[in-house]
């Protein structure tokens, strides 16, 4: 137990004079860790800065382990009948790239924003829970790998990440890959599920007075609107999944067609969880870009409360359309017309995001930065995206459209097209606030344009590909079927796979775009407001104290911190700077809170998290394995309880004490 | 003026944007293209999806337009800080009201085609279509709704290709033996899935003679990509001619040729799992094949009349050579239904594909064939495994199938 | 894992904290993680209304369900829910001993209940009806048995909140601890008696 030795007892990087930290009684069963600078501290930090770093960092490997799953499947179509993959590795490949981009890239990018930027955007300190915060970002991440260990253990999943019974029973995938896919998306599900728990009771009991909900940034609003999504999309791929697990490892006939199971029950579980999913990847999206436009527009968003609405309305509508999935399963006629329907009214409320950005840069002072280029690109491509969505809502044309590279088309120009490019909005955007510097522009433009061509040379032919008849999921395309001409698919799967060579030169500019801004001593510090940025995570240090904000500020206005630098002149009505954030700042703090209450570094998050795949390789092995990791979650979770979350020792001060009265935060979990 | 110019560069761009949608249309030579229809099914879909596809095009292009339009005209300019207005809330219900008409207009013939689609009282031909890895198993009941009518009195079964005439509302029962299939020839109709324990209807009709390709569309694991299907349409005396043949008695080959030597190899090696109705042991006793001894989806293709369709193997190799296929495969629609029931002469036949296929066929299409990993399926096969023919006994194979017609 | 934020520490002493909604962070996390809990039963229920009646072999549900005997059981649940009223109610008087006394009675209650259940498996069991028996009879443990986890794990929320009072490891607010509790005890209750409706009296 070496690890549960305490640590040095200096501290704080955070402030401008550090605050000294005295060693404390043991509260818990373990000395619990006090703070330190080294790399150990971001094994036992509860803090949501630290840990969205850690979201992304580990979101990002992943990033690239799915990328180079999708560089081989397109290397086996370059050309017909591909030798690169057998078939039994082609459809691993699909299977884990499809799991590892939307559970382990996305997802847990998404999760890494609003880790970090909902308590700065509504001037909390942390969030609700910042230990099951720890214990969430663990999960995912250990999850996240014991997915990925069956690679070398006999073979990944094999049935796509839809996983349609019967064909992920034992008799059709005799190998552990589905084993190993369930258990890891019910550990990296535990994660969603106590992210969704923490941040909605974040946002809705943490906000700063005067934070009230139609005065929160769009961004924390999206978050919201995803986190009741997952609350309630989680159970119910958990009960599929335990399903399955049942089935798969307890000889439970509940997807066997012999027994007289209906193997739509899986396809209907699975898909009220999945369609909902789709809305968990592109929001947080939707609303960093709703961030983004208006700063670079020097313009608040367009309609607000109807873009804050129509997140609303798409996440509420988004659990109605989930057959839309299954318009070729066999289902009835008046099952179809609604869920057609329904789909195409949830065009409504996403084609207004798309009027309000439009109409948000209207009249505006635009500025091309990369993150405004990458908010375009979303944009635009997320428009191809939605449109190409509109001709398969319509049922019968679906009939033609579903399973062929129709489809693989659409759902890349919104998920990539759209959820990535807002992603990296959010990178190049929020960059110099966690990093405290800016990335290169120039590098960044060609990062921008290279993923522009090559996501567009990628998925574009694609369009073409469906249209002509070449299914999804084929591990070989043949010359036979594909046609002459102007059409030809060899063509168009040519062009495609060189498109995804070029999307990931893209990616890789973005990578040594990291590399050289903090290796390079050409590049200076960024300014404190290099944006000139409007909400309140601007408001504070780059990159921000641990405590967030000496002083928690009254909120009087939608972007509050842009009404406090600008404003407007009483005769000619013309919008003046009034104070430099710099000034801002310096007022906010000139007050500070005192006696604030930071949680405490715990070992029990990882422990706890450590135990899960533990019991995970044991139902798959051997269950004294599943005995010695229950053993361990047991006995972390009585740990855990006997943790007080803030150690008194953590109370803090901040340096410039003038008084002022004592704000606390309420440190739970 | 500028605007102006602007503009009507837009429409040239709305044109081009057009014309490139209206090509996908037109394109040749691609045997699932989703916008040839061929029969009443799928032109009802393409009928609602064109202009479902022309409106999606022009909203597009109104968006990029003023997506470009901002761009261009509210860059920074050195421009006042705009005012920080906060929306208009009647420009925003109109830009709402505005996509609900367009999808009511949309929704409106949607739901008309779906009700349409899924009638089923006019059937005047039912087939019985059966999925399994990974092939597809058909079957004309001779009990059938009209089998009379068309000449089925004993009930045929075949596989690969589903021949039916032309002109005829076919209701095809789908289900599956194992996983789940999907049935889908782009040109006659849209996809609809085969599930086990379920039957689906699939309407099906082709108004011109010929032959149209298809694939399963519904992952099925290892060979997914190996699944294909044809329908082929034939005029209804020809049809009548093709049914006239797949009832034909079995005509076994003259003794002390190399198809007699091939029709014991074929008794010995694969009756067990194929069929070949009238096929007969020595003793004169009636060969029944026992596929669901073998296979884990308890079936195997009927080869009766093999040489009567001109694809094997889930349609996934042609059984005619490059030059023939094309004679067939291109030919018009009066020509067509000749030289389909001509079936494969030898002259014709693939060899290549068919005895590679026969020489070891899990290496051609990836199956689960390996006989030391049965485990998991009590020794059943998933596709046929590799019979370690000699060279001899597949001269004489070949001999014997390319009589099966 | 709204368990371990139930059971234990409040954090700091300095008494209750200001939050937006006026409601504590654990009582709303409790709310929110009860919402995603609807959703779970929500998908088990499912599952079972739409296997209910498909039994390939082994006995047909309503050849083994001995309604009276659940009907009793039930009853004893629902008298729990009552017990863990008192217990709040002690609770937020400050009156450790009844808290304590309540939260016992409602832990021994819920006991019985599960031993109830315990029982009822192995006389389904010895007449015939396996995990593996019959899609129903996978469908009927699968959503019994994740409720009765509910309620063991309640009880062990229960035996837990007990030893800390008893022992005055409850740094924050005791009663809000025993209300949160609460709000799962009685959540598990009302599930039981949707699960009782559907699965027991509703025939197939």
């Amino acid at each position: 137990m070496a690890i549960i030795e305490r640590p040095s007892t200096e501290v704080a990087p955070s402030g401008a004079s550090p605050a000294v930290v005295v060693p404390s009684e043991a509260l818990g069963v373990f000395k619990r860790p006090a703070a330190s600078t080294s790399w150990r501290d971001w094994l036992v930090t509860v803090d949501h800065k630290k840990l969205g770093i850690m979201y992304g960092v580990a979101a990002f490997f992943f990033f690239i382990v799915g990328g180079v799953e999708a560089l081989l499947i397109r290397l086996q179509l370059i050309g017909p009948d591909g030798k690169v993959l057998s078939a039994d590795q082609y459809n691993q490949m699909f299977t884990m790239h499809a799991t590892t981009m939307v559970f382990l890239f996305v997802m847990p990018m998404a999760a890494a924003f609003a880790n970090y930027f909902v308590p700065l955007q509504i001037g909390a300190r942390d969030v609700a829970f910042p230990r099951i915060n720890a214990f969430g970002f663990w999960c995912f991440l250990f999850g996240g790998i014991f997915l990925n260990t069956s690679w070398f253990l006999g073979g990944a999943a094999d049935g796509g990440w839809f996983m349609y019974a019967p064909n992920s029973s034992t008799l059709f995938s005799p190998s552990h890959g589905i084993d190993f896919w369930g258990l890891g998306l019910q550990i990296t599900g535990i994660a969603s599920l106590t992210g969704a728990i923490n941040l909605i009771v974040t946002i809705l009991n943490m906000r700063a007075p005067g934070m009230k909900l139609m005065r929160m940034p769009i961004f924390t609003w999206m978050v919201l609107v995803t986190q009741f999504l997952l609350l309630f999309a989680i159970p119910v791929i958990t009960v599929a999944l335990f399903l399955l697990m049942f089935q798969r490892s307890f000889d439970a006939t509940f997807f066997d067609v012999a027994s007289g199971a209906d193997p739509l029950l899986w396809q209907h579980l699975f898909w009220i969880f999945g369609h909902p999913e789709v809305y968990i990847l592109i929001l947080p999206s939707f609303g960093i870009v709703s961030e983004v436009i208006p700063v670079f527009s020097k313009k608040p968003l367009f309609g607000y409360p109807i873009v804050a609405m129509s997140g609303a309305a798409i996440g509420f509508v988004g659990w109605g359309v989930w057959a839309h999935h299954m318009f070729a399963s066999g289902l009835g006629p008046v099952s179809v017309t609604v869920f057609s329907l329904a789909t195409m009214a949830i065009a409504v409320p996403t084609g207004v995001k798309i009027v309000n950005w439009v109409m948000t840069m209207w009249g505006g002072k635009l500025v091309f930065t990369v993150p405004m280029l990458f908010a375009i690109g979303l944009v635009v491509q997320f428009t191809i995206g939605g449109l190409s969505g509109v001709t398969h809502a319509v049922a019968p044309s679906d009939t033609q459209q579903t399973d062929t590279y129709y489809i693989v088309a659409h759902f890349h120009y919104v998920l990539f097209g759209g959820a990535i490019f807002g992603l990296f909005s959010g990178f190049y955007y929020w960059w110099p606030k966690m990093f405290r510097k800016q990335l290169n522009e120039n590098l960044g433009r060609w990062n921008f344009w290279l993923m522009v061509i090559g996501m567009n040379m990628t998925f574009g032919p694609m369009h073409i590909l469906g249209l002509q008849g070449q299914p999804r999921r084929m591990q070989v395309w043949t010359e036979a079927r594909a046609g002459e001409g102007f059409f030809d698919l060899g063509f168009w799967n040519r062009i495609s796979s060189i498109g995804s060579f070029i999307l990931s030169i893209g990616v890789l500019m973005f990578i040594i775009n990291v590399v050289y801004t903090h290796k390079s001593k050409k590049v200076a510090i960024a300014p404190l407001d290099p944006w000139d940025a409007r909400t309140l995570e601007w408001m504070t240090d780059n990159p921000p104290k641990e405590h967030n904000f000496d002083s928690v500020p009254t909120v009087n206005h939608l972007d509050e911190f842009f009404h406090r630098k600008y404003a407007e002149d009483s005769t000619t009505h013309e919008l003046k700077q009034v104070a430099s954030a710099e000034q801002v700042l310096s007022e906010l703090n000139a007050h500070p809170d005192e006696h604030i209450h930071m949680p405490s570094r715990s070992y029990w998050p990882i422990l706890l998290a450590l135990a899960l795949p533990v019991i995970g390789y044991g139902l798959i092995y051997n269950m004294m394995i599943t005995a010695v990791g229950v053993a361990l979650v047991l006995f972390t979770m009585f740990g855990w309880a006997m943790e007080p979350s803030t150690s008194p020792d953590d109370d803090f001060d901040p340096p410039a004490s003038e008084g002022g009265h004592t704000k606390e935060l309420a440190p739970l979990g | 003026m500028r605007t102006m110019r602007r503009r009507s560069i837009a429409a040239k761009a709305a044109l081009v944007a057009g014309i490139g949608v209206f090509l996908g249309g037109c394109a040749k030579d691609a045997p699932q293209d989703t916008w040839q229809p061929a029969g009443p099914n799928a032109e009802k879909i393409d009928n609602l999806q064109r202009p479902i596809f022309y409106v999606a095009g022009v909203v597009g292009v109104i968006v990029f337009a003023a997506v470009a339009w901002v761009i261009y005209r509210y860059r920074d300019r050195g421009q006042a800080i705009p005012e920080q207005t906060h929306g208009k809330p009647a420009l925003e219900i109109t830009l709402t009201v505005i996509p609900v008409l367009i999808l009511i207009g949309v929704g409106v013939p949607t739901v008309g085609t779906i009700f349409d689609l899924a009638k089923t009282d006019d059937t005047e031909m039912v087939i019985n279509v059966t999925g399994q890895q990974w092939w597809w198993e058909y079957d004309y009941p001779a009990n059938g709704a009209n089998a009379e009518q068309f000449g089925i009195e004993e009930p045929i079964v075949t596989s690969g290709q589903l021949v039916i005439p032309e002109d005829t509302k076919v209701l095809l029962r789908l289900t599956s033996r194992d996983v789940i299939h999907s049935f889908w020839i782009p040109k006659l109709n849209g996809k609809k899935d085969s599930v086990p324990g379920r039957v689906h209807l699939l309407r099906l009709e082709g108004s011109e003679p010929g032959i149209y390709a298809g694939q399963c569309t519904e992952f099925c694991g290892l060979s997914h990509a190996y699944m294909r299907m044809e329908t082929v349409v034939l005029s209804r005396p020809d049809y009548d001619a093709w049914v006239a043949n797949q009832l034909e008695a079995y005509t076994p080959p003259e003794e002390g040729t190399l198809a007699a030597e091939g029709e014991s190899v074929f008794i010995q090696q694969c009756s067990r799992c194929h069929q070949v109705n009238g096929l007969q042991n020595d003793d004169g006793s009636l060969i029944v094949s026992a596929p669901e001894q073998y296979m884990v989806a308890g079936a195997a293709p009927n080869l009766t009349n093999l040489m009567t369709r001109n694809t094997f193997a889930g349609a996934s190799w042609d059984l005619l050579r490059p030059g023939c296929r094309d004679d067939v495969w291109n030919s018009n629609s009066e020509e067509f239904g000749a030289k389909y029931l001509a079936g494969i002469s030898e002259d014709c036949l693939n060899q290549k594909d068919l005895r590679e296929w026969l020489r070891n066929a899990p290496e051609k299409k990836p199956m689960y064939a390996d006989p030391t990993q049965l485990a998991a399926t009590d020794g059943k096969y998933r596709g046929m495994p590799a019979l370690g023919l000699t060279e001899d006994q597949i001269n004489a194979l070949v001999a014997y199938l390319l009589e099966r017609k | 894992m709204a368990d371990t934020a139930v059971a234990h520490s409040h954090g700091s002493d300095h008494g209750a904290h200001h939050t937006t909604t006026g409601l504590s962070n654990n009582k709303l996390a409790m709310w929110v993680f009860l919402g995603s809990e609807c959703l779970l039963f929500g998908g088990l229920i499912s599952t079972y209304m739409l296997y209910k009646g498909r039994v390939s072999e082994g006995p047909q549900p309503d050849q083994i369900y001995d309604i009276p005997f659940t009907s009793v059981s039930s009853f004893i649940l629902l008298m729990s829910s009552l017990t863990m009223v008192l217990a709040v109610s002690a609770a937020q008087r400050k009156d450790d001993r009844n808290t304590n006394l309540w939260l016992s009675v409602t832990a021994v209650l819920g006991a019985t209940f599960v031993g109830g259940q315990v029982y009822e498996f192995t006389a389904f069991y010895r007449e015939g009806l396996g995990f593996t028996t019959s899609l129903f009879g996978s469908s009927f443990y699968t959503l019994t048995g994740f409720h009765g986890v509910h309620v063991t794990v309640g009880i062990i929320m229960l035996g837990a909140l007990v030893g800390m009072i008893r022992r005055q490891r409850i740094p924050g607010d005791k009663a809000e601890a025993v209300e949160m509790v609460g709000l799962y005890w009685h959540f598990v209750d009302v599930v039981w008696i949707v699960i009782f409706t559907l699965v027991y009296l509703i025939p197939s």
